[in-house]
């Protein structure tokens, strides 16, 4: 096994190609955790609890049971013992709630488990379910919301965290000396992640192994976290999760659920499958939580920036602490030199939040990118004219160069494919018949990531390959960019490519989050690669062999071929010669020295065109136009689908999506017409538009990810193209039709 | 104490004692089945005899029954589209459906939808349009948003401009947000299926 | 989900036999309110009656003009039939803003009459509502009542009726024919809804063990017609306020309009005082927004819904513009 970080050879790969994997999900072959059914299975259905905070008291559970079909009822009093995961990402065994289901008879949370029913079908589990009678004592001091905390003016509530905070330059002395001022506070409601495949575990042992079929994106994380919490050797835990129905960050760290249904299987002896109900899955699976944000800039009357204040407050939960830390991105993201922020916490009685697409940076680019919108108005300037007065030729934060950045490249070319000089910047000037039209923009952003991961690579004798990491696919387009990766490093065709992902057996493959999957897996596919390659020299310079004795650094692989002077063999005849099926090696990559050298991070532009129908309150995204800058994209058509997607989901942000809370802490709309998703209908024209600058310090193949960058920028343009329609400056999101009646 | 659940009466009977009781509790002990009957269902041009409970629904019955896992769920409620199948031609929401009331009608899913629209080898012209325009991204919606799209393609009632396009397809929800690529796929199937219009 | 019994009819006197929900049974059609709340264990039906395989399928034309719609003709079949797209063109709108595709090909007209309201804690079974559970209170009103009504509400109950396509059928005018136990009657579509008063629970005329068989339209009021309905997201979701239209004018003034709205009310809702304040009057923008005024002069607001009042308005005066603009081609 070889170790590469990456660097060692630059390949040029980038290809609009259609998924390998589009076959199987086109024509429902595609196996999905849900989809799985075991012989002899049984089905799971949770009971949760309908108050806030409290404790339970007790269940009755003799109706129940006695109901059609019923094989047992799990909780606190008959679960059994079991330690909590370290949750340490380092370790990779993080979960989502660190809590053990039924672990103790407090009430955290409206939604938290209380009992697990298991019978021979689910409609059976489910009628039973709603038999359980449980006794509460209840307490009405809770909190559901934040934003009821905050009292406008001041420092946000919450408790200030110190690993938050960070600070370049005198941000206090240069806001006061500033000619320009702005203090301008910002909300964002909770977001529910809303995947599509509710989250659903299967579970079995055989003997003492534990196979656990799960909608995750991390099957590694959750084989070391179910590992640590039975007390067994990882080697007897697999998670599968060929494909997942999206999981935006909820389906990252392992959350109760699985737990349950391993521990149900466990005590019955027979698989048992949980599948959550959406108004479940609403509750106990994680959610974006509130952030409530406080942005101070100081600029000089030419507009530049002198002093930048980011202050975030957000949501975490006495189940789990999770930090949003929405502030964390802003010293990066402009030439400023004296940057303070902070971020403080408020626990919440609700299930821990958890990351959910570009977590943290996408709520704080909302408010830095409205904000610098208010200053543009103060100092009636462009806001694009602002923003590139203060573009930063290298990282403000750390002083690193960065490795690769664009961005004035997105701006200029964003705007004019949006047509941005036709933007009049009174508010309400542009109008087309009942609408009024408004032009807004943000800059859009996400740091670069990678982590280190292991790869199979293996030739087989009917020519075909066998690549195989334990990461997964949750729709981003894994499976087709390894393929074209390993088509690319060898000339055999991508038909020829079988690419196996999503189970944690195979070698240790990153989370599918932060955007980095595609940096990480690539490079150790590569180094995979090499191995094997060198595996196959070994071979033919092996007595008998093709080159016997030959020097195997005097032999190159071309396209399915060893090739040593004037001679080749074909691999396939290679095996053949040897008797062997399948020759194959693991392959290592993992970030280097460049991490120190350089700073890495994406940017774009994003421009939105609002229409406002003031006659009937009624408020749509016309268009979208974004240049995104992401170093290459090995596959531009599912690039840019991310991108698109990542639009879409800015929209929700933006215009419908708030998870609510009633003063009883009752859950108003946990389900999917109450909780307002962007359907076809609401989609604007959009016109996406990926740079194609290769960033070869940050991994051999010059991509630093796409799958967040989309959704950032998004609400922001669309509040300040609200404001240029209409002179509303809305700071709250989501912009609903109260807020623009109201404003 | 508070009992929240209106129907609450005491204190349980959960204590130590009791659990050893429930987690033995063998299965023929759990009480009666409930009562089943016999349905025959087409799908996808094959009869299947099937034994099935009176409130057994659609989608349940294609997923646990026929194995046929190609048709998801995404709420269970009306509210997604995952689960859209064709009964007779049209496009329905199969989580809604009971079981037992489809008995004679024509019921295809994602699995013979290339078949019954007679493209016996391969695909159907929506599954190849959405190939190509990566009309998806996770995958989970996108059964729904054929049937829907197969479907109100050969709709005559439906016109072929954008807006109605997408207003028709407005009830299957697309997390991944593949909206674009979606609406592209489908024009481009309508006007494969339609002879170019 | 709870199990039941079920039982297919072929004929309607087999139907009637039936007593209705009150008595633990249920009739199915399409099935999208009841199996959604008998999945929420809000709907405990004994015995579910499956009338899908009755002849009330057909859409018939009357010698008198009106139109005689079964009450399994689908939503999708109502929408897109051509007597109702050139003469209703108002229902036909309403139809087709509702739900979604999937839903209309499986949702009937009956079912439609008879959908149930979508308050959020009407449909948990585990929170006090008066109409689901009379007398445990209502969550709404002190809770969050964003999606609630401002019109015909109570101290009891202040739940919308959801339907699109009711408040089409008010203002076109409209007859229910009921099939029951005690044999035939007809309703005035406009009194079959109850305001909830002291009895959320009971939601309209309709006696144990009758059946909905026919809506029948009134006879073409011709003029220009509109449905507008205005809601967060631009499709799939009911209605925040909507308003059915139709307008007829005698050159440049308002001979007769009907106007009913949806979402704002506790029952589909004839507005019969904006009617009031048209008719006569010419056709002008500002006339339209005295209409909307008085329409809503009787509305109370609750904490989240306020913003309801200002919608309804305005969704009275763009649906009467566009109904006038209708009526003038
Ligand atoms: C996600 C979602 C979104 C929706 N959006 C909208 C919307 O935007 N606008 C809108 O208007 N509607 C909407 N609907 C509601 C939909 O229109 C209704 O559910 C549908 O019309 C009900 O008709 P059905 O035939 O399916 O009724 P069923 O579910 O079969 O029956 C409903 C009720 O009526 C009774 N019933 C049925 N037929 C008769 C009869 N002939 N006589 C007497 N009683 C009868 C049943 O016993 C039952 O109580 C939506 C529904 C869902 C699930
Ligand atoms: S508004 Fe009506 S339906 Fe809603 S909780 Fe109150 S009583 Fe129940
Ligand atoms: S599963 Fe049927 S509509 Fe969502
Ligand atoms: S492709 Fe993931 S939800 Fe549509």
């Amino acid at each position: 096994m070889t170790t590469d970080t990456g660097k060692t050879r630059e390949h040029n790969l980038s290809a609009e190609k259609p998924r390998i994997d589009g076959t199987l999900k086109l024509t429902g072959g595609a196996d999905y955790a849900a989809d799985r059914n075991l012989p002899n299975q049984t089905w799971g259905y949770p009971v949760t609890s309908t108050i806030t905070s409290g404790k339970l008291v007790s269940l009755e559970l003799d109706e129940a049971l006695a109901m059609p079909g019923v094989l047992d009822i799990f909780h606190h009093d008959n679960f059994d013992r079991l330690s909590r995961s370290p949750n340490s990402f380092a370790e990779e065994n993080l979960t989502s709630e660190p809590r053990l289901p039924f672990e103790d008879n407090e009430i955290h949370y409206q939604g938290q488990y209380i009992a697990l029913v298991v019978a021979d079908t689910l409609n059976h589990a489910r009628a039973a379910a709603r038999k359980v009678r449980a006794n509460y004592e209840r307490s009405d001091d809770f909190l559901t919301d934040i934003r009821t905390l905050d009292r406008g003016e001041g420092d946000l509530p919450g408790e200030e965290q110190s690993g938050d905070a960070s600070s370049l330059g005198d941000a206090d002395s240069a806001l006061e000396s500033a000619s320009v001022r702005l203090d301008q506070r910002y909300t964002i409601a909770q977001e529910n992640h809303s995947v599509m495949e509710m989250h659903a575990s299967v579970a079995q042992w055989e003997n003492d192994m534990l196979t656990i079929y799960e909608s995750s994106q991390g099957v590694v994380f959750q084989r070391n976290a179910l590992a640590k919490i039975f007390g067994i050797p990882p080697e007897k835990v697999t998670v599968i999760s060929h494909f997942i129905g999206s999981g935006f960050g909820s389906k990252l760290f392992m959350w109760p659920h699985a737990i349950m249904t391993a521990v149900a299987a466990r005590r019955l002896g027979r698989p048992v499958k949980t599948v959550l109900s959406r108004q479940q899955e609403y509750l106990a699976t994680g959610y974006r939580p509130t952030s409530l944000q406080r942005v101070r800039l100081g600029a000089d009357d030419s507009g530049r920036l002198l002093s930048i204040h980011h202050d975030g407050c957000n949501e975490s939960s006495p189940a789990g602490k999770h930090d949003d830390t929405v502030s964390g991105a802003t010293p990066k993201m402009y030439d400023c030199g004296n940057v303070a922020v902070t971020n403080r916490l408020v626990t919440v009685n609700k299930c821990p939040p958890c990351p959910m697409r570009a977590p943290g940076e996408s709520s704080g680019n909302f408010a830095l990118e409205t904000a610098l919108d208010e200053l543009a108005v103060q100092l009636d300037m462009d806001p694009l004219e602002l923003r590139k007065k203060n573009f930063a030729d290298k990282d403000p934060a750390s002083g690193l160069p960065w490795s690769s950045n664009h961005l004035r490249e997105c701006w200029d070319n964003a705007a004019s494919r949006f047509g941005w000089d036709k933007r009049n910047a009174t508010p309400g000037a542009m109008k087309d018949g009942d609408e009024i039209i408004g032009y807004g923009m943000a800059t859009q952003s996400w740091e670069a990531m990678r982590q280190h991961c292991s790869a199979r690579f293996g030739f087989r004798a009917d020519g075909s390959l066998l690549v195989a990491c334990g990461t997964q696919d949750i729709g981003t387009g894994t499976y087709t960019i390894v393929a074209q990766t390993a088509s690319k490093l060898t000339g055999i065709p991508i038909e020829m490519i079988d690419v196996r992902l999503g189970d944690s057996s195979l070698p240790s493959g990153p989370l599918s989050g932060g955007s980095f999957a595609t940096s990480t897996v690539l490079p150790a596919v590569s180094a995979a690669f090499d191995e094997a390659v060198s595996q196959l020299k070994t071979l033919a310079t092996a007595e008998g062999g093709a080159f016997e004795n030959a020097d195997t650094d005097a032999i190159e692989f071309q396209d399915g071929r060893l090739v040593h002077g004037g001679q080749s063999v074909d691999v396939t005849q290679l095996l053949k010669d040897n008797q062997l099926g399948l020759v194959d090696a693991v392959g290592s990559a993992q970030p280097g020295d460049e991490q120190s050298q350089y700073s890495f991070r994406s940017f774009g532009a994003v421009f939105v065109e609002i229409r406002w129908d003031p006659g009937i309150s009624r408020l749509r995204v016309a268009r979208v136009v974004s240049t995104i800058d992401i170093g290459r994209a090995i596959n531009p058509m599912t690039a840019r689908n991310q991108v698109e997607g990542g639009i879409v989901m800015g929209m929700g942000m933006g215009l419908f999506e708030q998870a609510e809370f009633d003063h009883s802490g009752y859950p108003y709309n946990n389900n999917l017409a109450d909780y307002i998703l962007p359907v076809n209908a609401d989609m604007p024209e959009v016109d996406v538009e990926l740079l194609d600058y290769p960033d070869y310090h940050h991994n051999a193949f010059g991509a630093r990810g796409v799958g967040e960058i989309g959704l950032t920028g998004v609400a922001a343009a669309i509040s300040n193209a609200v404001y240029n329609a209409t002179g509303k400056r809305i700071r709250d999101m989501p912009i609903s039709i109260e807020k623009m009646l109201a404003s | 104490m508070a009992s929240v659940n209106r129907h609450s009466t005491g204190v349980g009977f959960c204590t130590p004692g009791a659990q050893a009781e429930i987690a033995e509790r063998p299965r023929a002990a759990s009480g009666k089945t409930s009562d089943t009957r016999r349905i025959t269902l087409t799908v996808n041009g094959q009869q299947h005899a099937l034994q099935v409970a009176p409130n057994a629904v659609l989608l349940d019955v294609l997923r646990d029954e026929l194995n046929l896992f190609g048709t998801k769920k995404g709420c269970d409620h009306g509210q997604c589209g995952a689960c859209t199948v064709h009964v007779n031609g049209r496009s329905v929401n199969s989580c809604l459906m009971l079981a037992c009331m489809q008995e004679g009608a024509e019921i295809v899913t994602i699995e013979g939808l290339a078949e019954s629209a007679g493209f016996e080898q391969g695909h159907h012209p929506v599954q190849e349009a959405f190939l190509e325009h990566d009309a998806y991204q996770c995958g989970y919606c996108t059964a729904g948003q054929m049937m829907t799209a197969s479907a109100i393609i050969s709709d005559d009632s439906i016109d072929g401009d954008e807006a109605s396009l997408r207003e028709a397809m407005s009830g299957n929800i697309c997390r991944c947000g593949a909206y674009k690529n979606i609406l592209e796929a489908v024009q481009q199937a309508r006007g494969k299926m339609r002879g170019g219009q | 989900m709870r199990t039941f019994e079920l039982e297919s009819v072929e004929a309607i006197d087999q139907a009637v036999r039936h007593r209705s929900v009150h008595d633990g049974q249920a009739f199915i059609a399409g099935g999208t309110t009841l199996l959604d709340l008998v999945k929420l264990d809000v709907m405990q039906p004994e015995k579910v009656v499956d009338v899908t395989r009755l002849p009330l399928k057909r859409i018939e034309l009357l010698d008198d003009g009106r139109l005689k719609v079964g009450a399994l003709v689908s939503n999708t079949e109502l929408a897109r039939h051509d007597i109702v797209m050139r003469d209703y063109p108002v229902l036909s709108e309403a139809l087709l803003s509702g739900a979604s595709t999937g839903l209309r090909n499986m949702a009937t007209t009956g079912g439609n009459v008879m959908q149930r309201t979508r308050c959020p804690y009407f449909r948990d079974p585990d929170m006090p509502c008066n109409k689901r559970e009379p007398g445990s209170g209502c969550s709404a009103i002190d809770g969050i009542n964003r999606n609630h009504a401002v019109l015909g509400t109570s101290d009891q109950c202040i739940a919308t009726h959801p339907s699109d396509m009711c408040v089409g059928m008010v203002a076109a005018g409209a007859t229910l024919v009921l099939e029951g136990p005690e044999g035939q009657r007809e309703v005035a579509f406009e009194d079959y809804h109850l305001l909830p008063g002291n009895t959320p629970e009971r939601e309209h005329d309709l006696k144990p063990g009758e059946l909905i068989t026919h809506v029948i339209l009134d006879a073409p009021r011709g003029g220009g017609q509109h449905y507008l309905k205005l809601r967060d997201r631009a499709s799939y979701e009911f209605a925040l306020a909507s308003c059915a239209a139709i307008v007829t004018l005698d050159g440049d003034s308002v001979s007769d309009v009907r106007l009913a709205l949806g979402g704002v009310a506790t029952r589909p809702w004839r507005a019969t005082a904006a009617e009031e304040v048209l008719k006569g009057q010419p056709a002008t923008q500002e006339n339209f927004e005295r209409a909307a005024e008085a329409a809503f002069t009787d509305a109370v607001a609750y904490s989240h819904n306020g913003y309801k009042i200002t919608l309804g308005k305005q969704a009275i005066a763009r649906a009467l513009r566009d109904a006038t603009a209708a009526a003038r081609v």
